[in-house]
């Protein structure tokens, strides 16, 4: 887990429409500046995401840090 | 005497005029008469009070393979449609050498999701550059094409296999800028590029890999002829779509060249998404620049299967965790029955009712013809079961090959739509025609603007929607001669009831080469669809015009 103010870490995620027609995951990042700001993932990054982080839920995914997010892409 | 009358109408002539009483008057191909006319006719269209209306314009089509071997781009001319421009997103089928179409066959793929016998068994490859393209067009054409040459092709032709590894060298960018110009001499309407789009293993297009110099470089030959620049921006992130507006209003105003970027999506889980985006793009035209973002009218579904896993199930970790096996392990844990009854009971108290059951198979797989269409809540009570086990069993029974559909899930709200359709700086398009074959219809969009945004939101008149898809469409991209009902101008007409028109249900078809099967949806309300003076489709059937041309 990200020590709180270290990096960008992931506050919140939802699945939402994607352009192509599936399910997407929409990932809401707090930077360490405060900013939040969201970032949506296709489907198969989002399932990469889950899997790095051994998310079975959505709301797992909290509190991981963005660069999960890299090694998914 | 005329060639055709259209008469006994409501003329709605493409402007946002109110409409009146009268017909059009076609010689040659062209509008001789609008209003009150009268006289002898060859043909004669009877509208019987029906609106008669300038042929709607899809700005936003990847029709370029389908057009070589059905020139009505079906079933895009059954909804009024009389000219689509295809060669977005940075592919066109032009200019290419023969050595590079494999490269962008599986780019094609990775977007239109079309069998590799369209492109092998459909029509005869017989051109490398853009003008052998266009006669390839044009021989067999029943509606008109306005054509965007893609960056991703200019750069793969002067650079080869390095054009999607690193940036262009000054001499490579003047050989693109030479071959942009011969292509907007042949007859392209613009460019296109993109941001975005990966081929069939993922890496990046062409286009991506170009430097800011390089599109500046593209744009100043745009500026030469006045023509579109198309871009996909990253759209999934609002700061860098600003970004991307910021820097396509820079092109604009330097090059004096219109530029539209798709799509841009509103969606609930990021409310201010459009709204920044709009606001950035009314900053941008205030200062003079020309940014036209595309917004499509329909609402986004989700669609998955148990064959592979989805995000669909993201709150249900039991779920998620068999769907993650490989598929031998997933299909002993959906036979085991203490397993199923915990999946079923994770899916709430009431069986999944809530959470699936308005779920609809979709077809054009393994699912039985007789459930296609019909919501899971319907197919569990037939079969006595509840939808969580229902969806589970019929899978089962058909090889998890069984497609449901989690209708309007995204970019649903009419409400919040409407009113940014009716923006004037927002252009209606990014309908995707002829993309994304396996996985939703791209047809209909016109039919539903009337149907959900002019009849039940009333977020605009009829008027106002037709001026929307015609006439100003025309303008933004400089079709001078199509988009009005106007002495003078090409004679592409629809006619059409205002009160029924609208985009029918989806259903699987199997009219792609190699017996592909795509998703399409057929046309309400269009009684007959005129290109360039000639009837092409009437009375629920393609006729065998064939007027269709390139045309800038």
């Amino acid at each position: 887990m990200a020590e709180p103010g270290d990096e960008a870490v992931i506050v919140g995620a939802e699945i939402v429409a994607g352009h192509d027609g599936s399910a997407e995951l929409l990932v809401r990042l707090r930077h360490a500046n405060g900013v939040e700001a969201p970032v949506q993932l296709d489907e198969e990054t989002g399932l990469k995401l889950m899997a790095a982080c051994g998310a079975l839920h959505v709301d797992e995914l909290k509190g991981q840090s963005w660069r999960r997010i890299v090694e998914g892409l | 005497m005329f060639d055709v009358l259209v008469k006994n109408g409501l003329v709605v002539d493409g402007s946002g005029s109110p409409g009146y009483p009268g017909g059009v008057a076609i010689k040659d191909g062209k509008i001789v008469g609008v209003g009150q006319v009268s006289g002898e006719a060859r043909t004669v269209v009877d509208a019987g009070g029906r609106v008669i209306a300038p042929g709607f314009i899809d700005p936003h089509t990847h029709f370029d393979v389908q057009l070589l071997w059905d020139g009505a781009a079906k079933p895009a001319l059954e909804h009024g449609i009389t000219c689509v421009v295809p060669g977005n997103c940075s592919l066109s089928l032009a200019p290419l050498k023969i050595a590079d179409r494999p490269r962008l066959i599986g780019m094609f793929q990775q977007i239109e999701e079309m069998p590799p016998e369209a492109f092998t068994e459909a029509f005869e490859w017989t051109w490398e550059d853009f003008a052998g393209y266009c006669d390839a067009l044009e021989k067999d054409l029943s509606i008109n094409v306005a054509p965007l040459v893609g960056h991703s092709v200019i750069r793969l032709w002067v650079m080869g296999p390095a054009a999607q590894e690193r940036a262009a060298t000054e001499a490579e960018i003047a050989a693109m800028q030479d071959l942009l110009r011969e292509c907007l001499d042949a007859g392209a309407v613009g460019l296109s590029t993109s941001f975005v789009d990966v081929d069939e293993n993922g890496r990046p297009v062409p286009s991506r890999f170009a430097q800011a110099e390089e599109l500046d470089a593209l744009c100043a030959v745009l500026g030469e002829f006045g023509r579109m620049l198309q871009v996909v921006p990253e759209f999934y992130a609002t700061d860098i779509t600003i970004a991307r507006i910021d820097q396509l209003a820079d092109l604009s105003i330097k090059h004096d060249i219109p530029t539209t970027f798709s799509p841009l999506f509103d969606t609930l889980a990021v409310p201010d998404n459009a709204d920044r985006a709009i606001a950035r793009v009314e900053e941008q035209f205030a200062r003079g620049a020309r940014v036209w973002p595309q917004m499509q009218t329909r609402p986004i579904d989700i669609s998955f299967s148990l064959l592979r896993p989805s995000l669909f199930f993201a709150r249900l970790p039991r779920w998620v965790r068999i769907l993650r096996q490989p598929l031998a392990e997933r299909l002993a844990a959906l036979r085991d029955p203490t397993t199923v009854e915990k999946m079923v009971s994770d899916a709430g108290p009431d069986g999944g009712e809530m959470m699936f059951g308005r779920l609809v198979a979709r077809g054009g797989d393994a699912c039985p013809a007789d459930l296609v269409g019909k919501t899971l809540s319907q197919i569990a009570k037939d079969r006595g079961q509840s939808p969580a086990r229902a969806l589970i069993d019929l899978s089962l029974e058909n090889d998890l090959d069984v497609a449901f559909l989690n209708a309007s899930a995204g970019h649903q709200s009419t409400d919040r739509i409407g009113p940014m359709l009716a923006n004037p700086l927002v252009h209606i398009g990014a309908s995707d025609g002829g993309a994304h074959l396996a996985s939703f219809s791209t047809y209909g969009d016109t039919g539903y603007l009337f149907s959900e945004f002019v009849r039940k939101a009333g977020a605009m008149t009829m008027e106002q929607a037709v001026a929307k898809i015609t006439g100003e469409t025309a303008d933004i991209w400089g079709l001078k001669e199509r988009g009005r009902l106007k002495e003078g101008l090409a004679a592409d007409i629809v006619v059409f009831d205002p009160d029924t028109i609208a985009r029918g249900e989806e259903e699987p078809a199997f009219d792609m080469p190699g017996d592909g099967m795509r998703y399409v949806r057929g046309a309400r309300g269009i009684d007959t669809v005129l290109v360039n003076g000639e009837v092409a489709y009437t009375a629920g059937a393609y006729t065998a015009s064939r007027s269709g041309v390139v045309c800038v």
